[in-house]
């Protein structure tokens, strides 16, 4: 499988009569893109709004961040099985807005949605506090049941990245990326004498707002499969899950997954980049013993000789992370894993829910503990309503000029368990 | 105004003697004596160790409670501004002396304390995620080397700036996570360290899982009427008097003592030292904790094959893992050279 | 493998749970998390084992007011389920700990009905399969 992967690199982005990329500026009808939401008659109504980096502006409650891509040539269309007809995707060409992304807000469950701020310190902790955001403010119609309204704020940002992402179809992209992985057999020849290094990925797929989907389908529903690196890149996973802010694996994130980003940057110089097997995260124990052996069974089939393991959320995905981690390393295949930290208020607890001896080698994303302060914010785009019942917020903790002291876990993605951040954590 | 400190160390420091001195009651001396010397002339002028404090740890560990209390009181009186204790090196009970009222001090007055104790120390373990454990070398020789890590903190302290993290300041690592920003992103380091482990270089992990010494437990005992028995217990269950002065939390030590001929744990013979619990029951009726009574009863009756003729005996609570491994490594092989078969644990 | 309805038992401080399970299965309905946690591994200690991770959802104890758990009766009474056992106690460890951070907020009727609703939705796709 082979994918061209043209990057528009974004540098603003306006509103504008018709929605257009004007050299590194993105120009988006507001109307259109309300006209667009709307369509769903689950929404009472919307309101679309611009956050650029450096701004004195707050978005919260985010349920979802999206990186505008259009397929330009290759079989299927952005976000099969959800947006596009269900149909294979990575070949061809695709061009992504990089550099933009549309960001939905609202209510959902008053909770589980985190912060965005586009200046100041919580800043440094969030990748979107640097880039150009549509925000999506959506709002549901009275007494609309709680999974149809998830189901209609996670599509309606769908819908809005997938028609700005058709505004750079004709673009001449500022680079073009080349990402190739041939069958196993030939992948595994091309390099005979590299280590073959795959990428276990785990989707949080527990229940309500802690679903992923793999072209539509509920990531609990399967067991575990290969992929081939390029289909993610095309929108074949996306998020249906608000976990805590800081763990949140975004849908942007799935397109811009860091580990086969970064497993691509050195394949066929220092590793072979074999593949990707994805697996979840379930409730029951069953399940859990069930899905690490086949991933085990599946590692070891492809004769791989390590793997890199994330894993999305804390306490019960822990635990299968740990089994992975158990498993594979007993198939002789060897492992890395990447996760966040949560060692209670002084960082002195255990910073896992789970361990096992063959985890000895674990890369940091930083701990979500950690408390930092909010100034007020010129702006805020969605509401602040809820900041003291969000995930890392606490009673009484937001002053009457929207300042707040909250942890570090309130801010959307900020210790991120795929590894995208360099927030890391070291023992003191 | 210069920085007060005071500071801490044991009966062989403070030059009152060895072993034989170790009973010593605390007492208080004006300004600098032994390892404080060489520690004031490294601070300088604005820094002054204003008393220094003396105890000998046998004392301290028998007496934990009187010796922290008037070790308290001397500490108050002078308003230090630090308080330092030893370091210890690889001195065991002065490793826990040090340890325990450095703990005392900060938690009671809030006053910033350090101490420094060689890694093996089994009160490192026991403290080094409540306080600053400077990590020294096993013996007093490595003082002047440790001197400079001392002095650097010790100002810090006193003036309440940034302790940085464990490999900069030379001490030994409290367990606590803090965040920073990392050159490079984890999904690059992860790439960068899995190779290494492929390829069976040496690899760093961010964080080192922690690591519970397990036993596996021995084969089931087929027929309890064949055996020999004996009873083992952190319970602190001692002759009266505690002829082997084991301390009442932290123990450094373990009893073996005899029960021959006796049908029951008479409580004029026995008593208890143990620190964690209630001991009024036990005291007057030690069987709650060495069932003797009820065991000569199974034995008299067969349902036991033998009970040893002693008891092995320490206190639990606050034990280093350390020391109760070598306890178990040491008297695991009088058990075997005596032909017991099976031990009964008896916990509190 | 057959799982036998009366050999399973609901423990749980959801009242929706509670309503949707309680014909069909036997649930023990509480008032606080931390003594569903309290009671499940009272129950482990006895003669049942772990169905469900006992932090599914992985909201951190101090981020929700509801928990559920899914337990099954062992075949013979006293074999201890060392794994159930290490997983409770690792949860009522971490329960300490976030509560230690901050206590559960005072959450208005709207949001505990939403914590309801999520808790619920993580047990029925593993109630319906038994």
């Amino acid at each position: 499988m082979k994918l061209e992967l043209g990057k528009i690199f974004i540098k603003d982005l306006q509103f504008g009569g018709e929605t257009r990329v004007d050299g590194s500026t993105l120009i988006v009808c507001k109307e259109d893109v309300e006209k667009l939401v709307m369509e769903d008659e689950r929404f009472l109504k919307v309101s679309v709004e611009i956050a650029k980096p450096g701004e004195s502006t707050r978005i919260t409650p985010v349920k979802d961040v999206i990186e505008p891509r259009v397929k330009v040539s290759g079989n299927g269309g952005i976000f099969p099985g959800v947006i596009s007809k269900v149909d294979e995707v990575g070949q061809g060409r695709t061009h992504a807005l990089v550099g933009a992304n549309v960001v939905t807000v609202g209510r959902i469950v008053g909770f589980q949605e985190g912060v965005i701020d586009m200046s100041g310190p919580a800043a440094a902790y969030c990748p979107f506090s640097k880039t150009f955001n549509l925000c999506v403010v959506v709002e549901p119609r009275e007494g609309l049941e709680t999974h149809a309204y998830e189901e209609a704020a996670r599509l309606a940002g769908l819908k809005v990245a997938t028609y700005l992402g058709k505004a750079g179809r004709e673009v001449e992209p500022d680079e073009v990326a080349v990402y190739e992985t041939k069958p196993l057999l030939e992948q595994v020849a091309l390099y005979p004498e590299l280590p073959r290094i795959g990428y276990v990925h785990m989707l949080q797929s527990q229940g309500l707002l802690h679903d992923t989907y793999y072209y539509g389908v509920d990531a609990k529903k399967f067991i575990p499969t290969f992929m081939y690196p390029q289909e993610i890149m095309d929108g074949a996973i996306v998020s249906g899950n608000c976990v805590a802010p800081c763990d949140k694996v975004t849908t942007f994130h799935h397109l811009n997954n860091p580990v086969i980003e970064d497993l691509f940057k050195r394949h066929g110089k220092d590793l072979n980049f074999i593949g990707v097997i994805l697996t979840n995260e379930n409730v029951f124990l069953a399940d859990k013993e069930r899905c690490s052996d086949m991933t085990a069974k599946l590692a070891e089939f492809m004769g791989l000789d390590g793997v890199i393991i994330t894993e999305e959320g804390y306490g019960n995905p822990d635990t299968d992370l740990m089994m992975n981690c158990r498993k594979i390393t007993r198939h002789g295949v060897k492992v890395a894993l990447i996760t966040d930290e949560f060692p209670g208020k002084d960082g002195k607890s255990q910073s896992l829910a789970d361990s096992v001896p063959e985890a000895d080698l674990l890369l940091s994303c930083g701990q979500g503990n950690a408390m930092l302060h909010f100034p007020a914010m010129d702006r805020v785009i969605g509401m602040l309503d809820y900041i003291e019942s969000q995930i890392g917020g606490s009673a009484g903790c937001i002053a009457e000029d929207g300042s707040f002291d909250a942890e570090l876990q309130i801010i959307i993605a900020s210790t991120i368990a795929n590894g995208y951040n360099h927030l890391a954590a070291k023992g003191y | 105004m210069s920085k007060r400190i005071v500071h801490y160390i044991n009966q062989f420091f403070g030059g009152i003697g060895g072993e034989e001195k170790a009973d010593v009651r605390p007492e208080m001396r004006e300004g600098v004596v032994g390892p404080g010397a060489s520690l004031a002339q490294a601070l300088g002028e604005d820094y002054e160790i204003v008393a220094t404090i003396i105890c000998g740890d046998n004392y301290f560990g028998e007496n934990i409670d009187e010796a922290v209390a008037e070790i308290m009181e001397m500490v108050k009186k002078y308003e230090p501004d630090v308080f330092v204790a030893g370091p210890a090196f690889n001195a065991g009970r002065y490793g826990v002396a040090c340890g325990t009222i450095a703990k005392a001090v900060a938690e009671q007055l809030e006053i910033p304390v350090l101490t420094g104790m060689y890694e093996e120390n089994p009160g490192a373990d026991m403290f080094r995620k409540d306080m600053l454990v400077v990590a020294t070398p096993n013996s007093a020789a490595g003082m002047r080397k440790v001197v400079p890590v001392f002095t650097t903190l010790i100002k810090k302290l006193a003036n309440g700036e940034e302790i940085l993290g464990p490999a900069e300041e030379g001490y030994l690592e409290r367990g606590i996570r803090v965040n920073y920003f990392a050159e490079e992103r984890a999904s690059t380091r992860a790439i960068e360290q899995l190779l290494r482990k492929v390829k069976g270089e040496e690899y760093h992990t961010d964080y080192p899982m922690p690591v519970f010494d397990r036993v596996d437990p021995c084969g089931a005992v087929t027929d309890v009427s064949k055996i020999k028995i004996a009873i083992v217990t952190s319970g602190g269950i001692v002759p009266q008097g505690n002829p082997d002065h084991i301390e009442s939390s932290s123990a450094t030590r373990y009893g073996i003592y005899d029960i021959t001929g006796m049908d029951t744990m008479s409580p004029e013979d026995f008593m208890t030292v143990h620190g964690g619990y209630d001991r009024q029951f036990v005291l007057q009726d030690p069987n709650l904790v060495i069932p003797l009574d009820v065991l000569r009863e199974m034995e008299k009756e067969g349902r036991i094959g033998e009970l040893a003729n002693y008891f092995v005996t320490t206190t639990g609570t606050g034990t280093s893992t350390g020391n109760a491994k070598a306890f178990g490594e040491e008297f695991s092989k009088k058990l075997l050279a005596d032909g017991v078969d099976a031990v009964i644990l008896t916990s509190t | 493998m057959l799982r036998k309805r009366e050999n399973i038992l609901i423990i749980t401080n959801n009242e929706r749970v509670a309503e949707r399970f309680g014909e069909g299965f036997q649930v023990e309905l509480l008032a606080e998390y931390g003594e569903v946690l309290l009671r499940t591994r009272d129950a482990l200690q006895t003669e049942y084992r772990l169905l469900t991770h006992p932090m599914s959802g992985s909201l951190k104890p101090n981020q929700t007011p509801f928990k559920t758990i899914i337990l099954e009766r062992v075949e013979k009474r006293g074999a201890l389920d060392m794994n159930s056992i290490e997983l409770i106690e690792r949860a009522m460890a971490a329960y300490h700990k976030f509560y230690e951070c901050r206590e559960i907020p005072a959450w208005s009727e709207r949001s505990r009905e939403d914590f309801r609703t999520v808790d619920l939705s993580l047990m029925e796709p593993a109630i319906e399969r038994l």
